[in-house]
């Protein structure tokens, strides 16, 4: 039996609803191409010019790949790229083991519960970046911290630790910081995947005698596994991206440098060097190369798993 | 309905990207284009002009920082001469950032305040500044303090600031917490000095009574880093940069010991999480026992607690030093401000600029304009004004001018300076973890002079 012919009025409607539809897009895709594509390849042209701000023209002249092989030899750059490294390192499996095993164990909480959890731990993030770095710039103060306060009232040390002038703890607190400030966004979202598993495959699974770390690694983990990919690169993008904490804290000293803040030295603050914007660009494209390898790794295991 | 919503947008769209578009009428030439300034006589400023509008963004220089004094000040400039004075206030901490951003979207401000460092160095090196050399004539240089019109003028002879203030960079001691640890002892209250002998004990008494650091070299980024310069260069005679401020010299063998003694000092911390403003609020409230960043604007300012000028929050007495020193004599790092002129290619401006900086630095208003900015005037005399006793009502300044005849070498003016003071606090945070100081300096020194 032939199967009946679409009207060709509904194709002509379909054909206005997409044009609608793509019209409503404009607004965002003006801002999202002149805002992120647009300075994305201009990025990307600059870096392989000597543009500054001193000399006229946007674009500087073109130097192949010159700022590269300058960033190779940059001992600052290195530095700030081990550092950044080992924020994101730290920062990726702990934020994501910690919000799992809090969801996990507040998921089935009751309502008002669950939600009182959730604010507490969202908290941080909604509050303003500068305020949460204020708070916790006078916990770390040397002089009049409370770390120090009750370490030494505990007996623990005889003189105060410079938490954020000594290059032996000033990154692990910065990344005790961006810690704290990730984990809000994964709990929200690992309480609402775990809401949403299959509660017909656990129960088969229980019928088949799984015991609970069986649940939780093949039904559950195996169902969360797209909220974890999320969880995975906004926070591994976030760490490689981290700049307000360090700007407020530490200005990049005491072994703190990261790349993003060697992008904003290089580019803007007051010295001879300053206004490489060339220079400061192929250390942003050289971010997002490392950022979309990471990334595209993550994608792959996660298909993989 | 939908077509109708769907040109609504588009119409939206067509207005949004018709708003974002730059403005290709923008009169601003790049400030590589040559100047359009006519020539000007010394001593004849152009006419007043009868109105226009000026920008003015001025770092926290004493109280040129505050919106109220400075208002009533252009105010009156505008009364005047009718220019009206639009003015921006820039902190230290970024108001490099925003100027430089400024420069490269063609959008800096005609008019600027700050010190030779930066307006003569470094903008004024590349090109971004009007040169004020028509606005002197012989009185003017006659009058005008010597170093600060040298800091003042480019190598290449053109002038980039217009000095309006000077003062000589000090340090501060809190007189209670020295007497109660007998430190006192130590200091030559009349003349404010000490010697760096005295330097030594008095920390070392200082810190056997409060067993905890009473001073700090900060070192978080070049902060108030004048203060930090000049305690080394002073505790053995060392220098910071040659006399014809060619060259970086903090790799000489005195500053080396300088930084020796003071890593060797329980009493002296190297603080790699203060800069000078840092150090300041934890000398106010008592916990550090001295302070290297002080000048005249800190020992007039109130504090955070309101307890009086020259006293810290718990009310104790701070007394301003001059650097400690082998004898006793220090060299105190100057500062000098004033206002240079972004040449925006519009010469109307430009015009109404130096019409500004005539009225603030030259002429029977100067003695307001100086008051305002708290420090000491950078001349003698200002179109007939005597300027030397501007502050004879004021017993703190006149205090204060004990420190004045120490004032040292203004080395700012070195090439690569503002590089220079980079490699200075990363210098000195690579001390404070224990780095081989001569090793150390000699490294940061080198970086100096290359960049």
């Amino acid at each position: 039996m032939a199967r009946p012919s679409k009207p060709t009025m509904s194709r002509a409607l379909q054909r206005r609803e997409n044009i609608s539809g793509y019209l409503f897009m404009l607004p965002s895709l003006f801002f999202f191409i002149g805002f992120v594509v647009f300075p994305m390849i201009i990025c990307i042209i600059t870096s392989l010019t000597d543009a500054n701000m001193h000399d006229p023209g946007m674009f500087g002249n073109f130097i192949g790949f010159s700022n590269f092989a300058r960033l190779v030899k940059d001992v600052d750059f290195l530095e700030a790229l081990k550092n950044t490294f080992i924020i994101v390192i730290v920062s990726v499996p702990t934020v994501c083991a910690f919000s799992l095993w809090v969801s996990s164990a507040i998921y089935k909480l009751s309502g008002p519960v669950l939600s009182a959890f959730r604010c507490i731990f969202y908290l941080p993030v909604v509050t303003g970046s500068v305020a949460v770095t204020v708070v916790w710039k006078w916990m770390y103060d040397n002089y009049t911290g409370i770390f120090n306060h009750v370490l030494k009232g505990a007996g623990l040390i005889e003189q105060n630790i410079n938490w954020l002038g000594d290059s032996k703890y000033a990154l692990w607190c910065i990344i005790l910081i961006l810690f704290t400030t990730s984990v809000g966004q994964p709990i929200v979202l690992y309480v609402s995947a775990l809401g949403n598993v299959d509660q017909t495959l656990i129960e088969a699974a229980e019928v088949d005698g799984a015991n609970s770390f069986q649940i939780f690694w093949q039904v559950k983990w195996a169902q969360m596994m797209p909220t974890t990919l999320y969880i995975l690169v906004i926070t591994t993008i976030n760490s490689f991206q981290c700049f307000a904490l360090i700007q407020l804290l530490t200005k990049g000293g005491a072994g703190t440098n990261t790349v993003m803040y060697d992008i904003y030295w290089t580019a803007f603050k007051l010295t001879e060097q300053a206004g490489h914007f060339g220079y400061a660009n192929a250390m942003g494209v050289v971010l997002a190369i490392f950022i979309g390898l990471l990334s595209a790794l993550q994608f792959k295991l996660a298909k993989e798993k | 309905m939908k077509k109708l919503l769907a040109i609504l947008l588009a119409m939206t769209m067509v207005m949004a990207l018709v708003a974002c578009g730059g403005n290709n009428d923008n009169a601003n030439p790049s400030p590589q284009d040559p100047p359009e300034t006519e020539d000007q006589t010394p001593e004849a400023p152009a006419e007043p002009a009868a109105s226009g509008e000026l920008t003015l963004w001025t770092y926290p220089i004493g109280d040129w920082g505050k919106e109220e004094k400075v208002k009533a000040i252009t105010d009156a400039f505008t009364a005047d001469t009718g220019i009206s004075v639009k003015v921006e206030y820039l902190a230290y901490a970024d108001g490099d950032d925003k100027v430089n951003s400024a420069i490269t979207a063609n959008a800096a401000p005609d008019l600027i305040m700050e010190g030779p460092e930066r307006l003569v160095t470094n903008w004024g090196d590349k090109g971004y500044l009007v040169d004020l050399s028509d606005m002197f004539d012989d009185t003017d240089k006659s009058e005008i303090n010597a170093a600060a019109m040298t800091a003042c003028t480019h190598p290449n002879g053109e002038v980039y600031e217009y000095p309006l203030v000077v003062t000589a960079h000090c340090m501060a001691i809190n007189l209670n917490a020295f007497k109660e640890a007998g430190a006192d002892q130590y200091l030559d209250l009349e003349n404010h000095t000490w010697t760096t002998e005295n330097f030594i004990k008095a920390v070392d008494a200082l810190y056997a009574h409060y067993n905890a650091p009473v001073g700090a070299v900060y070192c978080k980024g070049q902060g108030g880093d004048q203060g930090t310069r000049a305690l080394v260069n002073n505790l053995y005679g060392g220098t910071f940069a040659t006399a014809s401020h060619d060259k970086y010299t903090w790799d000489d063998p005195k500053n080396i010991q300088a930084l020796e003694q003071l890593k060797g000092m329980p009493g002296i911390t190297f603080d790699a999480s203060l800069e000078g403003g840092d150090e300041i609020k934890v000398f106010y409230q008592g916990i550090l026992k001295m302070a290297f960043c002080w000048n005249i604007a800190q020992q007039l300012n109130p504090n955070q607690a309101d307890t009086g000028a020259g006293l810290t929050a718990n009310g104790e007495e701070i007394v301003f030093m001059g650097f400690p020193s082998e004898n006793g004599t220090p060299a105190l790092q100057g500062g000098i401000w004033g206002f240079g002129i972004f040449n925006n290619g519009d010469s109307a401006k430009v015009e109404n600029a130096k019409t500004f900086i005539k009225w603030m630095c030259d002429s029977e208003h100067t003695a307001e304009a100086v008051k305002t900015a708290n420090y000491f005037a950078a001349r003698s005399a200002a179109e007939g004004t005597d300027l030397t006793g501007i502050w004879t009502d004021n017993e703190i300044m006149n205090e204060y001018q004990v420190l004045m005849p120490y004032l040292g070498d203004y080395y700012q003016v070195t090439k690569g300076w503002a590089g220079a003071r980079t490699e200075w606090w990363t210098m000195l945070q690579k001390v404070g973890e224990g780095a081989d100081i001569a090793e150390t300096v000699a490294t940061y020194a080198g970086n100096a002079n290359a960049g």
